[in-house]
């Protein structure tokens, strides 16, 4: 993996400067060029991390200081974070909101996939139109619909379940639909010909050509829904009642609907509830990265 | 091929963790659904050996679900008086959502097959859903009860009651009063005792002596919280920005046109909203650095519970504390909290019942008082008590339990909090309550913006309140 | 309509020869399809037709009797303020943001292609990270970094010599405000254009190399138009989110912010915001249906004028 990663770097350098050459003289042009390439990544760098960098001395800080002008803390307070993970059964809600985001996640994926290459690759009778009702899907507010979308989870008797939290996701979703679709739309033709030749039928064709050249899409449908489904706190708010059944999101929003008399708030507590909601997702992100860099172009079975 | 090898591994995990939790996804869920598998671990009554009916004045059985309350993530104020209602009737099962009262979950809650059936909400809204019969009325159940409805302060009561009927029991009971850095008031040569607060000119006065600007706003003189509590302001002028059966928007009165333009003048001498709010933002309010001990601040009016705040975080911080009055030096103040009401939908009523009355029943805020009381001791903190609005309640815990004396400062507040109870008004149940707001609030914020003056605002918004009122109340 | 397809006379349905070979594909696509079929079914058609009803009804979720009041909700849209209101300040979002937020991704994107070795994978998290940090930390941040007197963004232009806006204040700067404030979670548009630019051929730029074209011609021949699927739609999806705009600005001019109400009023609402008040808070259900209708159209109208002017921008290698 790594020299693979390394192999494509370099490629990527080489093309953008084609002139570079080990042996000329200094260019002071490239130089300034270099300098202020760095100077915009580490602005941009802090700009991105300094929120998460607030948020974690946030929650190693004694509850009095979290909105202080200071970014550290006077005291460190690890405490904090034993103190929630006691207080409250947070293990249990991380487990409830791993179980719904790995289960939401997969199956939009694969549900999205199948349907995105159904508008990518067959040529169907009204297919723009029916392409049109999968992007119309998403114009409705969801506002006007959420009662009614209620009523059918509670209907079907998965209310006060962790169900409705993620199984809407078999049915694919829109955003992930129209974005897949993109990108099989990216794939040449004749890939798919070639293994009609081999007497692939279509699923097979669907799995071992399109879903392949597609991964870093998919690692992205994956990784979007990861987020969405771990940070999601409307549908747990109206689904879930037992405590036993939160989220993590649900569960700290419990935690800061119930202050003490007095107004306070432990906002420390919730610095802690957001880092342990973050991190994960910092982590499956560093983790699922490295997918994107492998584009079609470098996988040398593509037929060129 | 290769590199798309290394993603099956992933994947396979991906489905071998999704074959291992779909068992378990299950029996969580079957947990949730079976009665008493959402059990709060600490409600299991201590009396509970004898099986009995525990000790509750009325028959009660079964299960409730109760919207709009944390019992596991409450405080030692919560925890204690849903302990002393389970004591009273082991044979009753409460289930809690563990969330703030939200509109949009109350509502969703009540479309399903199984609606809360007892809610804890904000006395502010409770008008609109006592319009649409969303609530029980609660004349047969407090007789059931022995519980007097007189025991709750006026104000409170007045704001859960339609035609004579109360359909909710008021909880807590915050009341506004006027907080003064000393400080800032020696400096700029007043006297925190001596400042006539009935004496609006007097208040202009003080806010301009007080005002500091280097540069740059340095110190607010007097913030007049609006259009938070515009509603007190207009009363301090004798008029009032809605009628008190909460069907009449007075918003065009000139009262109401009076205070906002006294408001706005109070943030102009400020240096304007603009400056006024960016300072105010600036400050660390929960925290060490206050506005008061930051001397950001001359005085406001603010919610009682902020003197927890300042005697826990700026301890050596001096203040006055001195109760709002109109302009006859009259004792006057905002009052709000939240209520308990039984729902409509409820299947079980009589539980319903005997919840509610227990939960703000005397004897249960005593025990609730007296367990915060020995939190704080062990933690060697002051005790201020617990405002409730039951009066009853509050004799005994501000004669019997709380105990300032080492406290001279904070005990004098606290009276001056006290002297306020039985003159607090609130918020009259209206039908369109939210809208009522939103028209009063765009209106203000129209004015001090210098987008309107404040009698066309506040005559726009007075038809507007009207409509929306006229439209609910069918 | 007919066509002629291999000597032979063909008709023509919904746009495509009805071939045998057709016939096979569309029924192997109603496969691939079904799942969003069931759901579209079951979970999507019924409620958007409901909410089509409500929108001429006066329903109220917490009263039994519904009237038909036919038009009536649509007319009073027209006589009411809040919606020009709402509409305006969506309408100014949406322009101001749509197009920043994707030149920016794409300079970001451009900026992360150029990154090679161990670093790589730090800077690409770190430019998704407001992606998944705590809305509330972002939030508070925000209300710091905006703040009118001592916010570092105005102490950064008081460094050029400009008096900086009270950009959570000021009616006129709010708007502004929140704009930057949403410039800085572009994180998932990012990580589509990356992944978009990694897709392009290698092969594509060795040749254009060989012909002399230097970076900019690169980019502007190869790099746009092989991304330019990407670019499609992700301009599609942002612009009908941005019409939705609601969460961010929710949380920080209508919820509770530490107490203290930030109290933008009318200079933040948002159409959907305005929705979700109605709906929820006025229990105006009716009237908050016919607001998404209107909505639904104005997007829809949006949408179809995007996707025909970008026909000849976008490149489809399968086509």
């Amino acid at each position: 993996m790594a020299t693979d990663q390394h192999a494509r770097s370099v490629d990527a350098r080489a093309i953008d400067r084609p002139d570079v050459d080990v042996k000329e003289p200094i260019d002071w042009g490239k130089v300034a060029f270099k300098v202020g390439f760095g100077l915009v990544l580490v602005l941009f760098t802090i700009l991105f991390l300094y929120p998460l960098v607030w948020l974690f001395f946030a929650s190693v800080k004694p509850g009095s200081e979290v909105f202080s002008g200071n970014l550290l803390p006077s005291v460190w307070r690890w405490d904090n974070y034993p103190r929630l993970i006691e207080q409250q059964p947070v293990l249990q809600w991380a487990w409830n909101s791993a179980l719904v985001t790995v289960l939401a996640s997969v199956t939009v994926t694969i549900s999205s996939a199948l349907v995105a290459f159904a508008f990518a690759y067959f040529r169907f009778p009204f297919r723009g139109v029916v392409f049109g009702i999968v992007l119309a899907s998403m114009m409705l507010p969801g506002a006007v619909t959420m009662i009614p979308n209620y009523l059918i989870w509670d209907f079907l008797g998965f209310n006060n379940t962790l169900v409705p939290l993620w199984a809407g996701n078999l049915f694919a979703s829109p955003f992930y639909i129209f974005m897949l679709r993109q990108f099989f739309l990216g794939l040449p033709r004749e890939l798919f010909d070639a293994a009609k030749v081999d007497g692939a039928n279509y699923l097979r064709m669907w799995w071992s050509v399109a879903v392949p050249l597609t991964r870093a899409a998919l690692v992205v449908v994956f990784i979007f829904e990861l987020k969405v489904a771990w940070t999601d706190l409307v549908r747990p708010l109206i689904f879930l009642r037992d405590i036993a059944t939160f989220t993590l999101p649900r569960g700290l929003k419990a935690i800061i609907d119930n202050p003490s008399i007095g107004g306070e708030k432990h906002f420390e507590l919730l610095a802690v509830g957001g880092i342990l909601i973050t991190v994960p997702m910092i982590i499956v992100f560093f983790l699922g990265q490295r997918y994107f860099i492998e584009g079609i172009a470098t996988t040398g079975s593509t037929g060129r | 091929m290769t590199r798309w090898s290394r993603l099956v591994p992933l994947l396979a995990i991906v489905m071998l963790v999704l074959a291992a939790c779909g068992p378990s996804g299950e029996s969580s869920s079957a947990a949730a659904s079976e009665p008493g598998g959402s059990q709060p671990a600490g409600s299991e009554p201590a009396a509970s050996g004898s099986g009995g009916e525990g000790t509750g004045g009325m028959n009660a059985t079964g299960e409730l679900f109760a919207y709009g309350f944390g019992y596991e993530t409450g405080d030692i104020i919560a925890k204690t008086r849903v302990d002393v209602f389970n004591e009273q009737y082991s044979d009753v099962d409460v289930t809690f959502s563990e969330s703030g009262f939200e509109d949009q979950g109350f509502l969703t809650a009540l479309a399903s097959g199984d609606a809360p059936d007892v809610v804890n909400l904000p006395r502010n809204s409770i008008g609109t859903y006592i319009a649409r019969g969303v609530l029980q009325p609660l004349t047969d159940c407090m007789d059931q009860a022995g519980l007097d409805p007189n025991v709750f302060y006026e104000g409170a009561r007045n704001q859960v009651t339609v035609d004579g009927e109360m359909y909710a029991l008021p909880e807590f009971f915050n009341t506004r009063v006027w907080i003064i850095n000393n400080a800032a008031f020696e400096e700029a040569n007043l006297d925190p005792e001596s400042v006539d607060f009935s004496d609006w000119d007097a208040i202009a006065q003080a806010n301009e002596a007080l005002v500091k600007n280097d540069g740059g706003l340095t110190r607010i003189g007097i913030d007049p919280k609006l259009p938070e509590f515009l509603a007190m302001w207009v009363r301090a002028a004798g008029g009032q920005v809605i009628s008190d059966d909460g069907m009449e928007s007075l918003l065009d009165t000139p009262e109401v046109a009076e205070a906002v333009d006294f408001g706005k003048s109070l943030i102009d001498a400020n240096g304007g909203i603009n400056e006024f709010s960016d300072f105010r933002n600036t400050w660390d309010f929960f925290g060490e650095n206050n506005q008061v001990a930051a001397d950001q601040i001359g005085a406001w009016p603010m919610e009682q519970w902020y003197l927890n705040v300042l005697a826990q975080n700026s301890p050596d911080a001096e203040i006055t504390v001195k109760p709002f009055v109109d302009r006859d030096g009259n004792t006057l103040t905002l009052q709000d909290g939240n209520a308990w009401a039984i729902t409509t939908d409820t299947d079980n009523p009589e539980a319903a019942c005997a919840f509610i009355t227990t939960m703000v029943a005397k004897d249960t805020w005593v025990a609730a008082a007296q367990a915060r009381a020995d939190e704080r001791e062990a933690d060697g903190l002051p005790n201020t008590g617990v405002y409730t609005a039951n009066s009853e309640a509050d004799d005994v815990i501000f004669n019997d339990i709380v105990d300032l004396s080492d406290y001279p400062s904070l005990q004098e507040a606290v009276q001056v909090v006290l002297d306020g109870q039985e003159t607090a008004f609130g918020f009259p149940p209206s039908p369109a309550g939210a809208e009522f707001q939103q028209a009063l609030t765009d209106a203000v914020n129209r004015v001090l913006s210098g987008e309107a003056d404040a009698q066309q605002a506040m005559a726009d918004a007075d038809a507007e309140a009207q409509d929306a009122i006229d439209a609910a109340a069918r | 309509m007919a066509t002629m397809v291999q000597g032979k006379e063909v008709r023509i349905v919904g746009g495509v020869p009805w071939t045998p070979n057709t016939k096979r594909e569309t029924l192997w696509a109603l496969v691939f399809l079904s799942p969003w079929i069931v759901g579209l079914l079951i979970f999507t058609a019924g409620p958007m037709l409901w909410s089509l009803y409500l929108s001429f009804t006066d329903y109220d979720p917490l009263r039994p009797d519904i009237t038909f009041i036919g038009l009536d909700n649509y007319v009073s849209m027209l006589g009411d303020r809040r919606v020009s209101t709402s509409l305006f300040n969506t309408a100014f979002y949406t322009v101001f943001h749509v197009p920043l937020s994707m030149g920016i991704a794409l300079f970001l994107a451009l900026l992360l292609n150029r990154i090679g070795g161990k670093m790589a994978g730090f800077f690409r998290t770190a430019f998704y990270l407001p992606n998944v940090t705590p809305a509330v930390a972002i939030g508070t941040l925000f209300l710091l970094l905006l703040n009118g007197s001592n916010g570092l963004v105005n102490q950064a232009l008081g460094v050029i010599g400009i008096d900086g806006p009270s950009w959570l204040v000021d009616p006129a700067w709010i708007k502004p405000g929140i704009i930057l404030m949403s410039l800085w979670t572009v994180g998932n548009t990012v990580i589509i254009y990356f992944a978009a630019i990694r897709n392009v051929p290698v092969e594509l730029y060795e040749a254009a190399r060989i012909d002399g074209a230097g970076g900019w011609s690169q980019f502007r021949n190869i790099t746009l138009p092989m991304i330019s699927g990407a670019l499609f739609f992700t301009l599609i999806i942002n612009t009908i989110a941005s019409l939705q705009m609601f969460s961010e600005v929710y949380t920080i001019f209508f919820g509770q912010q530490q107490g203290q109400s930030a109290g933008a009023g009318e200079a933040a609402l948002f159409y959907v915001i305005y929705l979700f008040r109605n709906a929820f808070e006025f229990f105006k259900m009716g009237y908050a249906s016919a607001l998404a209708w209107v909505l639904f159209v104005v997007i829809l109208i949006i949408t179809v004028i995007q996707v025909r002017g970008s026909r000849r921008f976008v490149y489809y290698e399968g086509e």
